[in-house]
């Protein structure tokens, strides 16, 4: 895990990370590497080891095994030095429900009034001071969780499930305060089951199953590698014999749900498809839908297949250098 | 130090902004100095030759300081863990010892401020004894508010729930209540319940605040006790907030 000259430097680097609970292994041999400015996403559903992991990166947890430093330190050991450098949002936590927004802001940061009035204006939570932290909405929640991570300007910052149980309009509120983070230059580490949220704002990401990395890369490869299937579903026109679609380049199946068929198969398969069906009728279908592979249905190719349980093809702990 | 005292100063807000703890602290001690100071008679023998309203004296700051300890601090304490705040502490600049010790601070102050509340009620009501030995009483109720704060802490820091919290705090309250002083005088108890009371904590404050106010004996044995109530109690609760989650 030397840092490559003239490639960004790792500032997080994992090897051979084990954790216990009694007879539980939550995180088995996990390895991997962040670089400087990157958003990387940990992955993976419920109970996949994702928090246990970046909770021994925070030295919340003490590991099992393995190596693992944050900015060239160890978190077992230099805890409190890192808590300097490193901002965190955690999973479930709360402040006091009587607590007010601003004396958050003042009680977390260096108590200067000053500055907490500039954070709140930054991420839009001036008019929010005086209310009590009960009386705030999921969304402004997590928006000063998010404010309260990055409170000592931070070089790496870590969010834990940010946008579970938000409403759409809220996701989109912390997606885009993500966004502003990740373009300050600060490197951040996105745990998430969500894969509409790695996709959006992740540069590179790892899924976990198990307690393992079963595979790492931008999503773009993740999708590459694991999900290349397309599908065009539709209403056909009454004279329509979908028999024919079956002999397409590119068509895998052809499948009738009700009135309407599904097509699947690799990419190349949309054009000819939608030639067939429009025929003479030149408005076609009016519900055609087309689905691009993406990174859920990598994610669900992952945690399926019965060959990625971590005990055959995970790979165990290799190095993800080459995906960086 | 700055950052502890702001810690300790908004608990304190936080406090008082709740007004059922407060309720509990301030009201149920004072409701109890007016029964209890008129439950007996003036010439009853079970009181070592004292008023039975001057006894008890020590017994309401002994109730503050029991209310505080075994169920205000745990219950406060847990219900942070439950709800996830300890983990927002956590993750800041503050380091692990830092809320228990702000809540030494505030919780020092509410019991102080709680036993003038008490007193001056008692005063109006039946009138105060004078103390013997004034600095005698001070050093007995400061010591016994800070080992009750310490245990508060512990169990604070050891239970899962504020829910698990409040059910052991009250399991704990009320005998502590009941044979520390608050209730029937140690004369007027069989053997073994007198055995028994003289092993409650409590008893311990009650006798170290009673003693020198009345002039009854000297406290040291009392105060040995409380000493060492409060350094098995810090342990505890050092040991159990400076521990990595395992």
């Amino acid at each position: 895990m030397e840092n490559v000259p003239g490639a960004r430097r790792h500032v997080i680097e994992v090897e051979g990370l084990t954790k216990r609970y009694g007879a539980h292994l939550a995180v088995d041999d996990v390895g991997f590497t962040v670089a400087e400015g990157e958003t990387f996403g940990v992955l993976g559903v419920n109970g996949a080891g994702k928090t246990t992991t970046v909770e021994c990166l925070q030295g919340l947890r003490r590991p099992d095994g393995g190596r693992m430093r944050v900015l060239g330190l160890d978190p077992r050991t230099a805890g409190s030095q890192l808590r300097a450098l490193v901002g965190s949002q955690l999973q479930d936590s709360a402040l006091p429900d009587r607590l007010r927004v601003d004396e958050a802001v003042l009680l977390f940061g260096d108590g200067d009034r000053r500055s907490a009035d500039q954070l709140l204006d930054t991420w839009n939570l001036a008019e929010l001071g005086r209310s009590s932290f009960a009386s705030l909405s999921g969304g402004q929640r997590q928006r000063l969780f998010i404010a309260l991570a990055l409170l000592n300007e931070p070089r790496v910052v870590f969010f834990d499930e940010l946008t579970q149980g938000l409403d759409p309009l809220a996701r989109g509120e912390v997606w885009a305060a993500i966004r502003e983070v990740r373009d300050r230059g600060t490197t951040v580490v996105l745990v998430t089951h969500f894969m509409d949220e790695a996709e959006a704002l992740c540069d590179r990401v790892a899924v976990m199953r198990g307690g393992r990395i079963v595979d790492a890369g931008t999503p773009a490869q993740l999708i590459a590698r694991h999900a290349r299937l397309t599908s065009v579903t539709f209403t056909p026109p009454v004279s329509f014999d979908p028999a024919t679609l079956a002999t397409l380049p590119g068509v895998d199946t052809v499948e009738r749900h009700g009135e309407r068929i599904r097509v699947v198969g690799t990419n190349q398969l949309i054009a000819p498809v939608c030639a067939a069906v429009l025929g003479d009728d030149q408005l076609g279908p009016p519900d055609l839908r087309v689905h691009h592979p993406d990174l859920e249905d990598a994610l669900i190719a992952l945690i399926s297949d019965p060959g990625t349980d971590g005990s055959t093809a995970a790979a165990p702990g290799r190095s993800l250098e080459g995906v960086s | 130090m700055r950052s502890l005292l702001r810690l300790a100063a908004t608990e304190l807000k936080l406090f008082v902004r709740e007004p059922m703890v407060l309720t509990f602290v301030f009201a149920f001690p004072v409701l109890t100095v007016l029964i209890l100071g008129g439950v007996f008679d003036d010439d009853d023998p079970n009181f070592e030759g004292a008023l039975p309203s001057d006894y008890y004296v020590a017994a309401y700051i002994g109730v503050v300081i029991a209310a505080i300890g075994l169920v205000m601090l745990p219950v406060h304490l847990a219900s942070y863990r439950e709800r996830g705040v300890l983990r927002r502490f956590d993750v800041s600049h503050y380091p692990r010892w830092a809320l228990p010790a702000a809540w030494i601070l505030v919780a020092m102050a509410i019991t102080l401020v709680a036993i003038v509340v008490l007193l001056v009620t008692g005063h109006l009501v039946y009138g105060l004894p004078e103390p013997d030995n004034l600095l005698g009483v001070a050093v007995g109720t400061l010591l016994g508010a800070f080992a009750f704060i310490s245990i508060g802490i512990a169990l604070g820091m050891a239970l899962p729930s504020a829910r698990s919290a409040q059910g052991l705090g009250m399991l704990l309250f009320f005998p502590f209540f009941l044979l520390g002083g608050a209730g029937p005088p140690p004369d007027a108890m069989g053997d073994p319940m007198s055995t028994i009371a003289n092993a409650v904590p409590l008893t311990h404050v009650v006798r170290s605040i009673q003693e020198p106010w009345l002039d009854l004996g000297s406290p040291t044995g009392h105060l040995a006790v409380l000493a060492a109530l409060a350094v098995i109690a810090t342990t505890g609760w050092v040991t159990l907030s400076t521990r990595t989650t395992d």
